[in-house]
């Protein structure tokens, strides 16, 4: 009787505990929203910042965050899925292959920042591409490569070896059977990789504090060589500075609002692709 | 020992038990008749039915072993060797039955100097000595033992050569003793079965040790 | 007997663990093989070296003589993909591709360089016919593979190993996966197939390799203990060895 009960308390701790994570996830959205749905309008979104930006909208910031999103996955996402497919495919376990993985876990765990100040050092100063959407992208592109590399590679390794070995047994060569075989096959994995990587991409701060972000900007960018705004920079410069911070405070929160919002959608539908491919 | 063995052992003991009742019959139908002696002629009539019923059951074990382990091999020339030794039994047990009976529709005995010409009781001793073999051969999986009894079912074949010829002789000198010197001849007829059956016996033990085929083969019928 | 696969002498490595141990045996052209013995014993082993497939593995060594026709198939000129075209195989768990039914037989054609599209349609056809799985899909050539039941997914896979048109097939326990209505189907079409094929299977179910093979070869630790005739081997096996495994007192 007594281990029975040990065990009944012992699961409700469990349980307590997992919705105690889902009641925080949820308290935090229930804040930002009930601060910054009072800001949220087409106009918000729409339109430009004004009046030192305590009126009018944040679509720069949106527009400029969407570009940083496709321009960092246009470096990470080919570097990335090339270097998985030649870890998982090509290269044979060794101390090579521990070494490379090594080394990308790390460039994983280097902080936020030391790429923005790296990014700045090399793209916006070194190759003179200054504070613009190539800079921001690559330095966005460092920062994300390591998930992408990694995703892919857990997604070819879901692949069993079983499918390749029926391609060669039929006379395909690896690279046939790669083309032709695995990545269909891990396609929907991969692809889910890619969006959280947006879903990432779009709330870093620090590397695209020295490396692209405007603190005004009200208007779209011509090139990839101009500076642009984005949310999670234009969230801190509401958040605490500005010209009146208390009364653009609920344009931070919906500012907040809008970033989630982006991330949440990237995370519904990698779960969506998940479950069709099933 | 695996299953498999522990049944095989089992199935084993169980045609030992048959080697024994038929052995048991043949000594009774010898007593019987050489003694002309009613008793062992009744025994042998009741415990007939014992070796049917043993028969029955030894067929349904080999059956159910076959089902069982879908034997291969040595195990499945083990199975069909056991059902066909089984029925010999039977038929050798059913020989000595017959014997026993013409026992019993006899007046009297035989006269004890025409069974000594005809050496019967050398017959049916060599009968008990071939069956003998034969269960220690079934037993021990020595199929040399088994070749063995092929040499004495000879000896048989020579004995009861001559013994249509003494008979008739007999018989002429004898007109009233016809009817028992039929049986005589009936007896001998039988007592050449028990040394086919038993020949058949040793057949399928060297079938099932050696996995050669005997039957109908040149091989041991050129020593004749 | 005509021999459509020799082996002579052969001894194989995977880097210093001696696998295969002076292997010689003759299979024939048009029956089915089966190769049967304890696990590590190398039968795989030595089946996946009829295709080649043991070099996708690093580190190994040959040494004697594989000949397919009386070529020898590890000499430097021969072309794999010929080989490969020649010696399909079907693997232990069914492993069709994640695409429709149609794409999976259409693979190895299309591999091989056939892009018409009326040939492969045909190709397909055939194939599935002589796989005794045409009639149960197809009306839906073009749904999922994977949407099939397992047996179904096993005759598919073999489909697509005939569709290139082997010569061999070599078969890696196939129907071990299976539930016995689907192995009983797999077996049916292996004596139905053997006419025009030469078929190896491996296999641990010793009732499978005695009821549809003609000639049956037991390995033991890398070495060929015995080869004959399948009802001669089960019925009176000449090596003591052999029987102790078939009868199941091994170990």
């Amino acid at each position: 009787m007594n281990k029975y009960l040990i065990e009944k308390i012992i699961f409700w701790i469990f349980r307590i505990m997992a919705f105690l994570v889902v009641g925080i996830l949820f308290w935090i959205l229930a804040f930002i929203a009930a601060e910054g749905m009072q800001v949220i309008s087409w106009e918000f979104i729409f339109s430009m910042p004004k009046e030192g930006m305590t009126q009018g909208g944040i679509f720069p910031a949106i527009v400029g965050t969407i570009c940083l999103m496709i321009g960092s996955m246009l470096f990470a996402f080919p570097i990335g899925v090339m270097s998985a497919i030649y870890l998982n495919e090509f290269l044979l376990p060794g101390k090579l292959k521990t070494f490379i993985n090594l080394m990308t876990d790390n460039l994983a765990g280097i902080p936020s920042i030391v790429f923005g100040l790296f990014g700045m050092a090399l793209f916006v100063n070194k190759l003179h591409l200054g504070d613009s959407i190539l800079a921001g992208s690559l330095t966005l592109g460092l920062l994300v490569l390591p998930i992408i590399i990694r995703t892919t590679e857990t997604a070819l390794k879901s692949i069993d070896d079983t499918y390749r070995h029926a391609s060669y047994a039929m006379g395909a060569s690896k690279l046939y059977t790669i083309k032709n075989v695995v990545i269909p096959m891990a396609m929907p994995n991969i692809i889910t990789g890619l969006i959280l990587g947006m879903g990432r991409v779009s709330g870093e701060t620090a590397p695209i504090l020295f490396t692209v972000a405007a603190y005004f900007l009200p208007q779209l960018p011509d090139s990839i060589y101009d500076q642009v705004m984005a949310l999670p920079y234009h969230l801190y410069v509401l958040a605490t500075s500005g010209t009146d911070i208390e009364s653009s405070r609920p344009m931070a929160y919906g500012t907040a609002l809008v970033l989630i919002f982006i991330v949440l959608i990237c995370n519904l539908t990698a779960n969506f692709i998940r479950s069709i491919k099933n | 020992m695996r299953i498999i063995d522990k049944e095989i052992q089992e199935i084993k003991n169980e045609i030992s038990e048959m080697f024994d009742l038929v052995q048991h019959q043949l000594a009774r139908s010898l007593h019987a008749i050489i003694y002309f002696n009613l008793e062992s002629a009744k025994e042998v009539m009741l415990y007939e039915k014992r070796i049917n019923s043993q028969e029955l059951m030894i067929d349904k074990a080999c059956e159910q072993f076959v089902v069982r382990f879908n034997p291969v091999a040595v195990d499945m020339r083990f199975a069909f060797a056991t059902f066909k030794i089984n029925s010999h039994l039977e038929r050798l047990g059913d020989n000595a039955k017959g014997i026993a009976r013409f026992v019993k529709e006899l007046d009297k005995g035989f006269d004890p100097q025409l069974l000594e010409r005809l050496h019967l009781s050398d017959m049916i001793e060599i009968g008990l000595q071939m069956t003998k073999m034969n269960l220690d051969a079934y037993l021990n999986d020595d199929s040399s033992t088994a070749k063995q009894v092929f040499e004495l079912d000879h000896k048989i074949d020579i004995i009861n050569h001559k013994a249509t010829d003494i008979i008739a002789d007999y018989m002429k000198e004898n007109l009233e003793e016809i009817k028992p010197c039929l049986a005589l001849i009936s007896t001998i007829r039988k007592l050449e079965r028990v040394g086919d059956l038993n020949l058949n016996i040793a057949e399928e033990i060297v079938f099932y040790v050696d996995a050669k085929v005997m039957k109908h083969s040149k091989e041991f019928k050129l020593k004749k | 007997m005509n021999a459509k696969i020799t082996v002579t002498d052969l001894n194989f490595f995977y880097g210093n663990f001696q696998a295969l141990k002076n292997i010689s045996l003759r299979i024939p052209e048009n029956q089915v093989t089966a190769f049967i013995g304890p696990s590590g014993c190398g039968k795989s082993t030595l089946l996946r070296l009829f295709n080649r497939m043991n070099d996708l593995i690093e580190d190994i060594k040959l040494q004697g003589e594989i000949l397919i026709d009386g070529k020898d198939i590890y000499s430097k000129n021969t072309d794999l993909i010929q080989l490969r075209k020649n010696v399909g195989m079907v693997f232990q768990k069914p492993n069709p591709f994640a695409k429709t039914i149609f794409e999976n037989v259409a693979y190895g054609l299309k591999v091989n360089g056939v892009t018409n599209k009326a040939e492969i349609t045909m190709q397909v056809e055939s194939a599935l016919t002589r796989a005794a799985l045409w009639d149960e899909v197809k009306d839906k050539l073009n749904k999922s593979a994977l949407a099939i039941s397992g047996g179904q997914q096993q005759r598919l896979c073999i489909a697509r190993c005939l569709a290139v048109r082997p010569e061999i097939i070599l078969m890696d326990e196939p129907a071990s996966a299976l539930d016995p209505i689907s192995t009983s189907k797999i077996e049916e079409l292996i004596l139905d197939l053997k006419s025009k094929y030469t078929i190896i299977i491996v296999t641990h179910n010793m009732q499978q390799a005695s009821r549809i093979s003609d000639k049956t070869a037991f390995f033991y630790l890398g070495e060929l203990i015995e080869y004959g005739e399948t009802n001669q081997l089960f019925m009176a096996p000449k090596i003591e060895r052999t029987q102790n495994y078939i009868t199941g007192r091994f170990g």
